[in-house]
């Protein structure tokens, strides 16, 4: 984002939307990063944090998000940091079940139904459903990695690579 | 249809289902010079390398990753599927008192499209159990008329594996044989489970067994022997044979079922690509409706059949197919289904017994996690299992098994990994790094056995129909009648007592709990309470025997009672002992197409 010094200035409404969008990401990251125990750069590497954002935006009621958001920014800097989401965010009635489905999205690239209490006490939408977000987010799934495999069905290691000893085998 | 005459199409044999029985039959009958029609009943959508992709992407977005969730089916042709069994509100009208709990597949290349693979002999004494342990009933045939077609169906379907592993438990090879292709290396996990295990002995009421982890046979490919060519990928469309040549070696997508994305496991499609064409018809989305037979011959003299253009609209035309003979090959419980809508049960004899004597492998999870990380989620769906007590004298007074030992942690069982994500998410409240760490150090030790448990025929376990329940194209849908008896649950109970022992000497911690796992139908048994998942495993529904009085079907699957008709398949087998099904079906269905070609080529 370089809107600031053109010499052709951009609108307001240009510039809002430009600097919001890239802040949310951003932010949205950041706050994955400390949701997953996974780096940004595993996280965009997965290629569906807009896509992520999308179905937050879709499935969640208006203002939630940027709620959810506008938590993960109060919390401390430094080693305190990841200590603090759990009081902050996951303890938390509205964000907390938004914030494991956070989780859930990264991790198996699927959404999962709101608890029926959240839906009661925040509000419904018909796209609160479990679904798979898409086949190549089913396929980045964080999930895979953390099991140090591959997305049954895609990503195959080769032939006879099951035979070799899996990381901490002591082998 | 009267005055159309016998053969006017020109077709010599018309075959019912596109599976791997059917695909058999066209694929020899064509070659031998006789003009074959196959009919399937649903479509052929994954008869193209891009249809067969298609049907990939529709699996990764699949919420359940069950057996069927690649393989949507038409609504007319509706078929089982897993989720229906608890809602008791699917395609099967289920009479209980137990629900049955297998599927199958109605789609060109039929339940092969999500098999798994293992192609396990039946052992000599699997023909003989009545003879040789006072249950269940005796085949016709035995082990060693049907061993040069076991060959046959190897070489066929392209097994991997190692004669000299093979060979117990009487299983016997000709001097020089060997399987196409070398075994399919066994996974880190069997590595590990062999080394704990093998050679340690148990009990189940017959003197002590010692316990070996083997690599099984599998119909995927791997390294060929000597000359053999594997066949990967294939397109029905191609006219290049080099499209055969495509994937090829097994890459371990840990995706056999419920489909192999780059096709290295065996589906009946690659035996239907390698027919004669020039002698072949195939007609999908053609529902067979009813056989037509002669009343004072009991010839069959044509197959009626719906065909309908739009998969989801019920709007189809009725024809009628005809040929010199026809086989039934749709399946065990579609051949007994069709054969009661045609109106030929009842009638005495071989007719009384159509559709009774539905068998399974009712089979149980068992999950643990073992000690160390054995490297879960990776390689086929499994390579190994415990095969020692499919056979022995407990046999007398309970049912054999066989452990299927998993290479895809608790994915089964439970919905892993996504279930055990969940699990630490929302159950244990974890996040960040100590989530990340938590899965690393869990999910890689993940340990499934499936216990896949021998169940005798009984006449009491049926496929029948009632008028009030049909299909959108208005044929009876399939009404089944199904319970577990003693033989088996005494073999269920046997089998947790083996795998306790097992996982016990592997340092294994048992996870089991039914509760918690995905769910499966239950069954009491003393103070146990079993809960059974089906293994896709049918059979027995047109018994096949040594006289019309006793069975429905000769040595040759032929029909006692019409004798230009055969019915091949599951439905055949008199007893199905403990290994999976179709190599033994491809087998039978071979020795039935070299019986039909010396009679109509001849």
């Amino acid at each position: 984002m370089s809107e600031r010094d053109g010499a052709v200035r951009p609108t307001a409404a240009v510039l809002t939307a430009e600097r919001g969008d890239g802040a949310r990401t951003e932010e949205f990251l950041a706050l994955s990063e400390l949701l997953t125990g996974f780096g940004r750069v595993w996280l965009a590497g997965t290629g569906q944090t807009d896509s992520y954002l999308s179905v937050l935006d879709a499935v969640l009621p208006p203002g939630v998000l940027d709620e959810l958001l506008t938590a993960a920014r109060g919390l401390p800097r430094g080693a305190d940091r990841e200590a603090a989401v759990g009081p902050a965010i996951l303890a938390d009635p509205k964000l907390g079940p938004v914030a494991r489905n956070v989780i859930l999205l990264w991790y198996r690239g699927s959404w999962t139904a709101l608890p029926a209490e959240w839906r009661a006490a925040y509000g419904t939408s018909p796209l609160d459903t479990d679904h798979v977000v898409s086949a190549p987010a089913y396929q980045a799934g964080l999930q895979w990695i953390a099991a140090g495999a591959h997305p049954a069905g895609a990503l195959q290691q080769g032939y006879g690579a099951w035979a070799a000893a899996p990381e901490g085998a002591g082998r | 249809m009267s005055e159309r005459a016998n053969g006017h199409s020109g077709h010599d044999v018309v075959v019912v289902g596109a599976g791997v029985n059917g695909a058999l039959l066209a694929n020899r009958l064509t070659r031998s010079g006789l003009r074959v029609l196959l009919l399937e009943a649903g479509p052929a959508t994954a008869w193209t390398f891009d249809g067969y992709t298609r049907h990939l992407e529709h699996f990764y977005t699949a919420t359940s990753k069950g057996a069927e969730s690649a393989w949507p089916p038409a609504a007319n042709a509706p078929q089982p599927d897993p989720a229906d069994v608890r809602t008791g509100d699917g395609y099967f009208v289920q009479r209980g008192p137990s629900p049955f709990a297998s599927t199958y597949t109605r789609l060109q290349g039929g339940s092969t499209l999500h098999w798994l693979g293992v192609s396990l002999r039946m052992l000599p004494e699997d023909f003989q159990l009545r003879s040789r342990y006072g249950v269940g009933r005796d085949w016709p045939i035995g082990y060693d008329e049907l061993e040069p077609f076991y060959r046959e169906a190897e070489w066929e379907l392209g097994v991997s594996a190692d004669v000299a592993e093979q060979a117990h438990l009487g299983i016997e090879f000709p001097d020089g044989y060997d399987y196409p292709m070398r075994r399919v290396p066994p996974s880190y996990s069997d590595k590990v489970l062999a080394d704990a295990v093998d050679g340690m002995a148990v009990d189940v009421g017959a003197g002590s067994v010692r316990l070996t982890v083997r690599n099984y046979p599998a119909a995927r490919n791997s390294i060929p022997r000597g000359d053999y060519r594997p066949v990967g990928a294939v397109d029905g469309y191609a006219t290049d044979a080099a499209v055969h040549d495509l994937g090829e070696r097994c890459a371990g997508n840990t995706a056999c079922t419920p489909i192999c994305p780059i096709q290295a496991r065996y589906h009946a499609g690659k035996t239907l690509a390698q027919a004669d064409r020039r002698n072949l018809e195939v007609i999908a989305q053609a529902v067979a409706s009813k056989v037509l037979v002669d009343p004072v011959s009991g010839a069959v003299t044509g197959i009626e059949y719906q065909r309908y253009a739009d998969p989801s609209s019920p709007r189809h035309t009725v024809h009628v197919a005809k040929g010199r003979s026809y086989v039934l090959a749709a399946h065990s419980v579609e051949n007994a289904r069709l054969l009661l809508a045609s109106g030929l049960a009842g009638r005495g004899g071989a007719g009384d017994l159509i559709g009774k004597g539905l068998m399974d492998h009712p089979a149980l999870y068992a999950w643990g996690l073992a000690p160390v990380p054995v490297g879960a989620f990776r390689g086929p769906l499994s390579t190994a299992g415990i095969e020692d007590l499919r056979g022995g004298a407990f046999r007398a007074r309970h049912a054999a098994f066989r452990f299927d030992i998993g290479n895809d942690g608790w994915r089964a069982a439970t919905g892993a990994p996504d279930s055990t994500v969940a699990g630490a998410v929302t159950g244990a409240g974890l996040f960040g790094t100590r989530l990340r760490d938590h899965l690393a150090q869990t999910l890689p030790r993940q340990v499934r056995f499936s216990i896949a448990v021998e169940q005798l025929p009984s006449p009491d376990n049926s496929v029948s129909i009632d008028p009030r329940h049909v299909d959108p194209l208005g044929n009876p849908r399939p009404v089944l009648s199904y319970h577990l008896d003693d033989y088996t649950l005494a073999g269920m109970a046997a089998a947790t007592e083996v795998y306790r022992q097992v996982f016990s000497q592997a340092g294994i911690q048992d996870c089991t709990d039914p509760e918690r796992g995905t769910w499966f139908p239950s069954v009491p048994y003393g103070d146990q309470v079993f809960h059974y998942h089906g293994m896709g495993h049918l059979a027995g529904t047109h018994v096949m025997g040594g006289s019309a009085e006793s069975s429905v079907v000769d040595p040759d699957q032929r029909s006692w009672q019409h004798r230009n008709l055969y019915l091949v398949g599951g439905g055949s087998f008199p007893t199905m002992g403990t290994s999976n099904p179709t190599l033994t079906m491809a087998a039978l269905t071979l020795r039935t197409a070299k019986q039909m070609t010396t009679e109509l080529a001849g």
